[in-house]
């Protein structure tokens, strides 16, 4: 093989190993685009307690005493799996999943129900607020 | 139109200098008679490219980063199989590559609404069920293939999505649980196991015993993803019982495996390179001819042997292109299918499903790649997007439109939403 050709295959893997960081650089840049939409499809919205806030990432939120639910709530009130909160049509709802102790909206017992700002939630003991999410600086 | 114009104007400068680059190389050189050849292969390739640049603006998505590495590897894969044993447009090829592309567009628009998809599940299964029965009745019991006049179809290749979208799950359908005996089940997990173990048995009866492993890892993966929520961490316990079931289902599909596979197994090339290892030692020797840099585009000799361009596609382009180039090619599929990595789901579903679409595609691309270097016995398994064949093509593309779908969802609930029944207020009320 010449020098010439050597160079030629060089180039041409170089010019793919180029393309194929851009693509990854592209990728990224567009993270902020998907989380952005994100935003807007679950309205900016988060789950609080006493000092604690809990960010709503993805579209289906289990809420639970289990270690592997979304939302731990370790307290012998709450069951292992407790409720689920899932997001359609940029609404957020609240559906019991089986609990011991039911789920409260606003100090009614529901099995499913469309989820307000500010709305108050109660599983077993633990009461935690729907709210918008706060920047961190105002707080 | 997309919110990054100025990631798309790069993306698209980048990929097109990429093929360019690939083209120049052919140019100087590549193994070729007629300077039309080269002349005719760069505007197809430059043409698909632009065409799908535009193409892909109509679809209104978040993320374009898969459409871009698809664009790329399916032309890198056009002039690949152009230059084998000489440079020489391959338009069947190039057809089937427009044919995945359009099934990626396809597969991306069926898939985005996973509440929709969710709600035809029992179609899914009954799509399933249909092409087993076509594969029974159709292929017979040591064939894969169903034979038109001009061209043939593996009907088995496009259970693969389907299977995928079977496996796929929401967190939601977890917990929906009945108690059998002392045991909490979910119907749609033994229904799966079911359809897998019917899926495993055709298979061995059509001897396509390649794709199995393909199918296991799909289902290893919706399995292990149904039994662990992630989220949180996996479960030691049922870690341990999953990788035992797998190593106690691999000994006993080897210890009762065809005499031909045991054969495979056992098989020292070197000692019968001229019989059942011929194909492996001409692909090592093929590999070693095209050191780093590889011979030239159309310069290499392994297009005499059999399946160069399918089963042995991986040597062929070490062969021409040399390692460098055909390890990097692998690493824009890896890329390709790690992109749910950089941007993951937001959805439980969605996230399945992209497992089960990399599972596919990480066995697959292992079989056919340490099957030509000689790690494993050979399987004739195909590289998603670079061997030839329509089936396997299409169904990639699927795939990948799959992926593109988990990258740019829509969380609308279906219109026609069955109402699921109240449940009785028996509890107290605060």
């Amino acid at each position: 093989m010449n020098s010439m050709n050597l160079i030629l295959c060089a180039v041409a893997a170089t010019a793919l190993d180029l393309c194929t960081l851009i693509l990854i650089i592209t990728a990224y840049r567009e993270k902020r685009s998907a989380t952005k939409n994100w935003d807007w499809v679950a309205n900016s919205m988060e789950l609080a307690e006493q000092g604690m806030t809990y960010d709503l990432g993805c579209d289906e939120i289990l809420i639970g005493r289990h270690a592997s639910a979304d939302i731990r709530l370790p307290d012998l009130s709450v069951s292992r799996y407790h409720a689920m909160l899932t997001v359609s049509n940029g609404r957020w709802t609240i559906t019991d999943i089986g609990s011991k102790s039911g789920v409260f909206v606003n100090g009614n017992l529901v099995h499913e129900a469309v989820l307000h700002e500010n709305d108050i939630i109660k599983l077993g003991n633990r009461r935690l607020v729907f709210r918008k999410r706060r920047d961190e600086r105002v707080r | 139109m997309y919110a990054n114009p100025v990631a798309y104007i790069f993306s698209c400068i980048f990929v097109l200098l990429a093929h360019s680059s690939m083209l120049v190389n052919i140019y100087f050189n590549g193994n070729y008679t007629d300077i039309k050849e080269v002349i005719v292969l760069g505007t197809a390739v430059l043409i698909l490219d632009i065409v799908y640049f535009v193409v892909m603006l109509f679809f209104k998505q978040i993320s374009y980063a898969v459409d871009f590495l698809l664009i790329l590897i399916l032309n890198m894969s056009v002039i690949f199989q152009s230059c084998f044993g000489g440079v020489g447009f391959n338009l069947k090829h190039y057809i089937t590559c427009i044919a995945a592309l359009v099934a990626c567009k396809a597969g991306f628009l069926f898939c985005r609404n996973h509440k929709w998809i969710q709600e035809q599940k029992k179609l899914i299964y009954a799509a399933i069920g249909c092409l087993m029965v076509i594969i029974l009745l159709f292929t017979g019991s040591r064939s894969m293939w169903i034979n038109f006049s001009s061209f043939s179809i593996q009907p088995s290749e496009f259970i693969k999505p389907l299977f995928v979208l079977a496996c796929a799950t929401s967190v939601m359908d977890q917990q929906r649980r009945h108690k059998i005996l002392f045991v909490n089940v979910v119907y749609e997990n033994i229904a799966l196991l079911g359809l897998t173990g019917a899926i495993v048995l055709l298979q061995w009866w059509c001897r396509d015993l390649g794709s199995l492993p393909t199918f296991m890892g799909i289902y290893a993966c919706g399995f292990l993803l149904r039994i662990c929520y992630p989220k949180a961490k996996f479960s030691k316990k049922k870690l341990i019982f999953a990788g035992a079931l797998l190593l106690v289902v691999a000994v006993i599909g080897i210890r009762f495996a065809p005499e031909y596979v045991q054969h495979r197994l056992h098989v020292d090339i070197w000692n019968d390179k001229n019989g059942d290892g011929w194909q492996q030692a001409q692909a090592l020797i093929g590999i070693a001819n095209g050191g780093w840099f590889g011979v030239g585009p159309g310069k290499g000799y392994l297009h005499n042997i059999f399946a160069y361009d399918c089963d042995i596609v991986f040597s062929t382009i070490c062969e021409e292109w040399g390692l460098l180039y055909g390890l990097m090619m692998v690493c824009v599929i890896l890329i390709m299918i790690a992109i749910p990595l950089i941007n993951p789901p937001r959805s439980y579903f969605h996230g399945t499903m992209s497992a089960g679409v990399c599972a596919a595609f990480v066995v697959q691309m292992a079989l056919n790649i340490f099957g030509s270097c000689n790690l494993i016995p050979f399987t004739g398994v195909t590289i998603p997007f670079i061997s030839t064949g329509g089936s396997s093509m299409v169904v990639s593309g699927l795939m990948i439109g799959m992926l593109m779908a988990c990258q740019s969802p829509v969380f609308k609930e279906p219109k026609n939403k069955k109402k699921l029944k109240p449940v009785p207020a028996w509890r107290w009320t605060e």
